[in-house]
Formats: structure tokens, sequence, C-alpha cells
């Protein structure tokens, strides 16, 4: 009981990082992003590289992973996204592009091979009697503190205040003297850049190779789907149930059925709430 | 002198389809002018122009600068202020949310904090209702709320588009006498308007627009006596 409620919490809070990352960049620019999987591998990529072929040591390397990421997504969204934004299916079809793009780029540079990158913090540890290692620990604790930091900004700042202004109404927004295109660039920065992080933090216990990008991608998306497109809290709230959900699933059936709960979960909120849990409007 | 704005020959094309065309018109400062016309008109179309939200062929300038070729951002940097039509207020913010959000591009704290209090000067309602969800207020208050957004970016220029659809006609009566109020506190107004009757009440001038042209314009006074002008819009 306990354990599903610890590596519960891990997974739900990684889950929360990539999804809070991909309902952000749709709620304020429109961007439905499918390369936001693509961001998550090359975050731990980038760690491997830095850690593994560099050399550096691992917390200038996660740093540096995470502002690597953070700039490839703002110039996928200066250079390829933007000129497109018009359709939402060019947006669709471009950012599928990139993440191709990405895993073949991974796959040519580093080979089809799993790669190891080292844990930050080797020890295991104990939480409410469960043993858990040191580095799923530190998972959850950076994630839970990324996504307070998160809301914390955008809702005492000034540029997070434009940010909401922007998911509420772009045009009023602009009437504001909001410059929206830069504060485009800046949600795609925080996008990116909180998706490499869970990349980095997951990439000493998970496997890294080209594709790992895909599955993180599914789940953000069934996420998203289930708490509402656009919505933070929602996000969280159905990162918590998806992650609960596979965790006991994977207790109590096999490991192997958790992947079908994402696809479920899905299904059921485009039946019964289409527009999700917190969702102002059905998103398709 | 300059006149505050100066819009010359504007154009603008919704694809293949005119809005409007050849529309020229000037703002003096502390001037309030109006835009009456039908649905339809392109009056929504020209105050867009204004702010640089649609693309448009023609002068725009503002002090004396050029500004047909700036983003919107920076046309409210300029000190044109708009206030759009349906009031597009920050729905999920608060009421106060929503009027610092109008000094998104200020930086001086304490005139921000001075304008901040003008406006509940101005519709003393909005002070009682600041910590509510903008959604949650009346039509008329919604409508303040918009006014008073686009008063805290301080503008010289404020852009109205028709403030007084849909509300009630004593939150209305308040709202064009806040309009003079907003002019005699150093602003100058073009406010576009359905209502010809009581925009004739304060306004200093009037551009009469149709089918994306100008079709006739003038003092107050005079328009009033226009026999076009009675007939049909005042309706006498």
């Amino acid at each position: 009981m306990l354990q599903i409620l610890v590596y519960g919490a891990v997974i739900s809070a990684i889950y929360a990082m990539l999804s809070v990352g991909f309902t952000l960049i749709f709620g304020v620019a429109r961007i439905l992003n499918l390369a936001h999987g693509s961001f998550y591998a090359l975050g731990a990529y980038a760690a491997y590289f830095l850690t593994s072929v560099a050399g550096l040591p691992l917390l200038p390397s996660a740093v540096l992973a995470v502002l690597f990421v953070a700039g490839f997504g703002v110039a996928m969204e200066r250079f390829l996204v933007r000129p497109l934004r018009k359709s939402q299916l060019a947006v669709l079809m471009i950012t599928l592009a990139v993440s191709l793009a990405v895993e073949q780029a991974l796959l040519i540079t580093f080979g089809s091979e799993y790669r190891n990158v080292p844990s930050f913090v080797a020890d295991k540890v104990t939480v409410v009697g469960v043993d858990i290692s040191g580095q799923r620990l530190l998972a959850l604790v950076v994630s839970v503190l990324v996504l307070l930091g998160l809301w914390l900004f955008i809702q005492r700042t000034r540029l997070g205040a434009a940010i909401l202004a922007i998911s509420q109404d772009p045009e009023a927004a602009r009437y504001m003297g909001i410059p929206t295109d830069r504060i485009f660039s800046t949600v795609m920065a925080i996008s990116a850049g909180t998706a490499a992080l869970a990349g980095v933090l997951v990439a000493p216990f998970l496997t890294v190779q080209p594709s790992m990008g895909l599955l993180p991608m599914v789940k953000a998306f069934a996420i998203v789907i289930v708490g509402g497109l656009g919505s933070i809290p929602g996000s969280i709230v159905a990162s918590l149930m998806l992650g609960y959900s596979e965790t006991i699933v994977a207790y109590l059936i096999s490991s192997s059925w958790t992947e079908l709960v994402s696809l479920v979960a899905i299904v059921v909120t485009l039946i019964i709430r289409p527009a999700g849990l917190f969702g102002r409007r059905a998103a398709f | 002198m300059v006149p505050l704005l100066e819009v010359h020959d504007l154009e603008v094309r919704y694809g293949k389809a005119l809005a409007i065309e050849q529309v020229s018109l000037t703002v003096e400062a502390g001037e309030i002018v109006g835009v009456l016309g039908p649905n339809g008109a392109g009056k929504t179309t020209l105050l867009k122009a204004i702010s640089r939200a649609v693309p448009a062929r023609g002068g725009l300038t503002f002090k004396g600068e050029d500004v047909s070729a700036l983003p919107v951002h920076e046309v409210v940097g300029r000190g044109i202020c708009h206030c759009p039509e349906g009031r597009r207020l920050f729905p999920e913010l608060t009421v106060r949310k929503n009027l610092e959000l109008g000094a998104y591009l200020r930086r001086d704290r304490a005139e921000i904090a001075a304008d901040m209090e003008r406006v509940h000067t101005l519709f003393p309602v909005l002070r009682e209702r600041g910590s509510q969800q903008a959604s949650t207020l009346s039509g008329g208050e919604q409508q303040m709320v918009a006014i008073g957004r686009a008063l805290m970016g301080r503008p010289a220029l404020l852009l109205l588009d028709e403030p007084s659809v849909g509300i009630a006609h004593k939150l209305k009566m308040m709202i064009f006498g806040a309009i003079e109020q907003i002019r005699r506190d150093g602003t100058a107004v073009l406010v576009v308007e359905q209502d010809a009757v009581s925009t004739l009440g304060i306004v200093d001038r009037v551009y009469v627009l149709e089918h994306g042209r100008v079709v006739r314009e003038g003092t107050a006074g005079a328009l009033k006596d226009d026999d076009y002008i009675r007939q049909i819009y005042l309706g006498v």
C-alpha cells in the first residue's frame, strides 16, 4: 500500500512536469506541440552526452541540458511554428516532423543502444517505511518544487499576469501592450525546459534511447485531455490520477498493462466529458 | 499645430472584401470625436486599424510621428489605448488584476497607483468589486472595467468601441458622463457608437461612416441640424 503511495507520487510528479509544459504552450499560444516528447528525450541525451562523453559534473550538465533544450524549443517556435501559426493543422504537422527528425538525429548520432546516465543521488532512502532510490526521490522533490515555482511565477509576476491574460484573450492582451510574440518565446522556453528537466531527472533510472520521448508524449496527451487542454490545475490533477492508476495497475495486475491506462482514460474522457475535468470547452 | 491623431486615406481589406477605404480623420488633443454608423459600416475596423491590430494601407500619424508600421504593443506604448468591442475582459482574473494589466507597459508604481485611484473615483463600484472575478460582473460594470483598464495605460488618446451597447439606460448615462470626465482629465477620446443621440450630446465633432467610407463630418452642432442625420440617425 505505502509502496503504491510513494512510487505513484514519483510518477505523478514527472507526468505533471511533462504535461504542465505541454498544456501551457497550448493554452497560451494554441500550439499543440507533438514535439514535446522530443524535448524530454533531448534532455536525457544532453545529460548523457555532457556527463558520459564530455565528462562534466552532474549539476552543470543538468543545467546546461535544460538550457540547451529550452533554446531548441524557442528556436523551433520562432522559425518553424510561428510562420505556420494561422493553421492549427500545419502546426501539428511541423511539430510532428520535428519530433521525427529529433528521434532520427538521436539514432544517427548515438545509435540505438541504451545509454546510462549516472544517478545524482546514489543512496537508497527510506520514506514512510518504503525503500526508494535517492534518484527517484530527487525527481519527486525537484518536480514538486519546479511546479510550485511555476505556479508562483504565473500568479505573482508581471510576466505571469501577461501569460494568464494571453491565455484568456490574446487580442485583448495585445491592447494592453503585451508583446505576445515575446511571451510565446518565454512560454516555449519554460515548456521545453521543464520537459527537458523531466528527461534529465528520470534518465538515471529509465532507459535512454532514441524513441524514449514517444510514450511520455502519449501520457502528456492523455493527461491534458483528461484534465482539460490548456488548464494547468487540470493537468496536475490528471497527472495524479494517471500516475496513481498506473502504479495501482502495475501492482495489482502487471506492469505490462499500465500503458493501457492512459488510452482508456482518453477514451472515457472523450465520451463522458470531452472538455476534460477543468476544460472550458471541448478541445477537438 | 499638428493634430494628436491624423488618419489619412486609410484602407483595410479582409481577403478581397473592402472593409474601409479612403477614410481620413483627425483628433485634436483634448477633443472627443465620435464615429457614427450602422452595423458593418467599418467602425470597429477603423479603430483596429488605428491601434494596428489589423493591417491597413494609408497614413497613420500620432503626435506627429508615423505609427503606421508599428506592432500593437508599441502603439499602446506611444499612448493609444484601445477599449475593444464586447469589452474583452480577462474573464477568470479579478477586476483588480484586469485593471493592473492595463498598466502592463508602465513601471512608474506611484503613478500607476494614482491612476488606479482615479479609475476608482470615476467608477466607485469597481473598488468594491476589486477581488471579484471579472466574469461575475454585470454588463455595465464590465464596461467600466474595460474603460478603466484602458485608462490604466495612461493614454493620450482613448479608443472606445461601442461602450454603450447592451447596457441599461442609467449605466449608459453614467458611462457617457465618465467619457466627459476622462476628457476633462486630459485624455482625447475617439468613440465609435450606434447611439447617435447620446453621442452627439458629448462629442465635439463627428464622422459618419457608411459602407466603409466617411459620408458626413462636422461639429456635433452642425450635424444635429443636418437633414440626413436627423432622418437616419436621430429619427426626427
